[in-house]
């Protein structure tokens, strides 16, 4: 039973689509996606094989950064290459099936919600907007603007060493808030034009330095889902709030059109988003 | 100033500059590891899972609140997708 089946392969489900896709070579992987097509829809999906996929191989694999991104970027590849002609209903990475039974009975089970979803996504694309705060710059920034600051910096050139010292204490704690202040101001803002065009908005979990591989902080982590004929409007906003803080220490990257991963949450049902 | 969008050619080729770049590790994490449908399928790679991934990079995820408290209050009108 056991060589039967580790011949046959697991099925990896990528993305379901209601039109006939386009199916495309993807990079470093031998086989190309294939759809599997039940009651008006498709299911884009590619053979893997127990030894990489299977419930205790994946577990070991996901220990292994480069194995992640390697299967991580097909997963994205391939997922691409079908939305450039449909919509699409993205699903997480290693959503794996035994048989082709098993996806088909699933497909029956939530055809309406993906049909209800699939209405919703059409014509419409996800974009990110991660913006970064260095707040060494945006301190800077506010010694030279900001009057209670600046006086109180007169006041310690001229005080003598006890009282400067508690002055600059002062200084510090009045900086602090500063910024503060101010950085909740650029973010809201920013997040406040962000949102002007597009029909669904998602905040995330801040990722740390150690993922963003950056030096600032990120302060806010957005998603917005956007008509495609409004993406234009969007990036121009992008763009002016981009020219407009990034002298005071912002930081914004804007990547996008990206499968709608943080779109695609029925309101009821099994399926959720993680 | 320089509008980036002025015609869908122009989108293009600022999607073509941007292509090479953007499958970061950052953004596997944050989307096709995190996000996208989760069905009870025979093998999925559970939030538990996720966390561990992350474990493996010895990193502690910061949450909403700490972008909170950074900030001091949340932006108003930061919603989940509108139905």
């Amino acid at each position: 039973m056991n060589t039967k089946k580790a011949k046959e392969g697991l099925i990896y489900l990528y993305c379901i689509t209601d039109k006939v896709p386009k199916l495309k070579e993807i990079e470093n992987l031998v086989d190309k996606p294939y759809f599997i097509y039940h009651q008006s829809l498709y299911a884009i999906v590619n053979k893997v094989k127990e030894s990489e996929f299977d419930e205790e191989n994946l577990k070991r694999n996901l220990a292994d950064l480069e194995w992640i991104k390697a299967k991580a970027s097909i997963h994205e590849k391939a997922i691409e290459g079908i939305m450039k002609d449909a919509c699409v209903i993205p699903f997480k990475f290693a959503t794996i099936f035994n048989t082709e039974d098993n996806l088909k009975a699933m497909l029956s089970q939530h055809l309406k919600e993906f049909k209800a979803l699939l209405i919703k996504l059409e014509d419409k694309e996800e974009w990110g907007v991660k913006i970064y705060c260095n707040s060494e710059k945006l301190k800077e920034n506010l010694m030279q603007e900001d009057e209670q600051l600046l006086n109180i910096d007169k006041e310690i050139n001229s005080s003598a060493p006890g009282k400067a010292y508690l002055l600059k204490k002062k200084k510090e704690e009045l900086l602090n808030i500063a910024a503060n202040k101010k950085l909740n101001e650029y973010g809201q803002v920013s997040f406040d034009r962000l949102k002007e065009k597009p029909t669904g908005v998602r905040i995330n979990k801040l990722l740390p330095k150690e993922v963003t591989e950056r030096n600032d902080e990120m302060i806010l982590n957005s998603a917005f889902l956007i008509n495609k004929d409004k993406v234009g409007d969007f990036l121009n906003i992008v763009e002016d709030i981009r020219a407009k803080y990034t002298d005071k220490g912002l930081f914004f990257d804007c990547t996008g059109p990206w499968p709608p991963y943080n779109f695609c949450n029925p309101k009821k049902g099994k399926i959720h988003n993680g | 100033m320089d509008r980036p969008i002025k015609t869908l050619q122009d989108k293009n080729s600022y999607l073509d500059l941007q292509k090479e770049k953007r499958i970061t590790l950052l953004e596997v994490l944050d989307r096709a590891l995190d996000k996208g449908v989760v069905i009870s399928g025979d093998i999925v790679i559970s939030i538990a899972d996720v966390d561990l991934i992350y474990l493996g990079l010895k990193v502690l995820l910061s949450s909403v609140e700490t972008m909170e408290r950074l900030r001091g209050t949340p932006f108003a009108g930061a919603t989940e997708e509108p139905t």
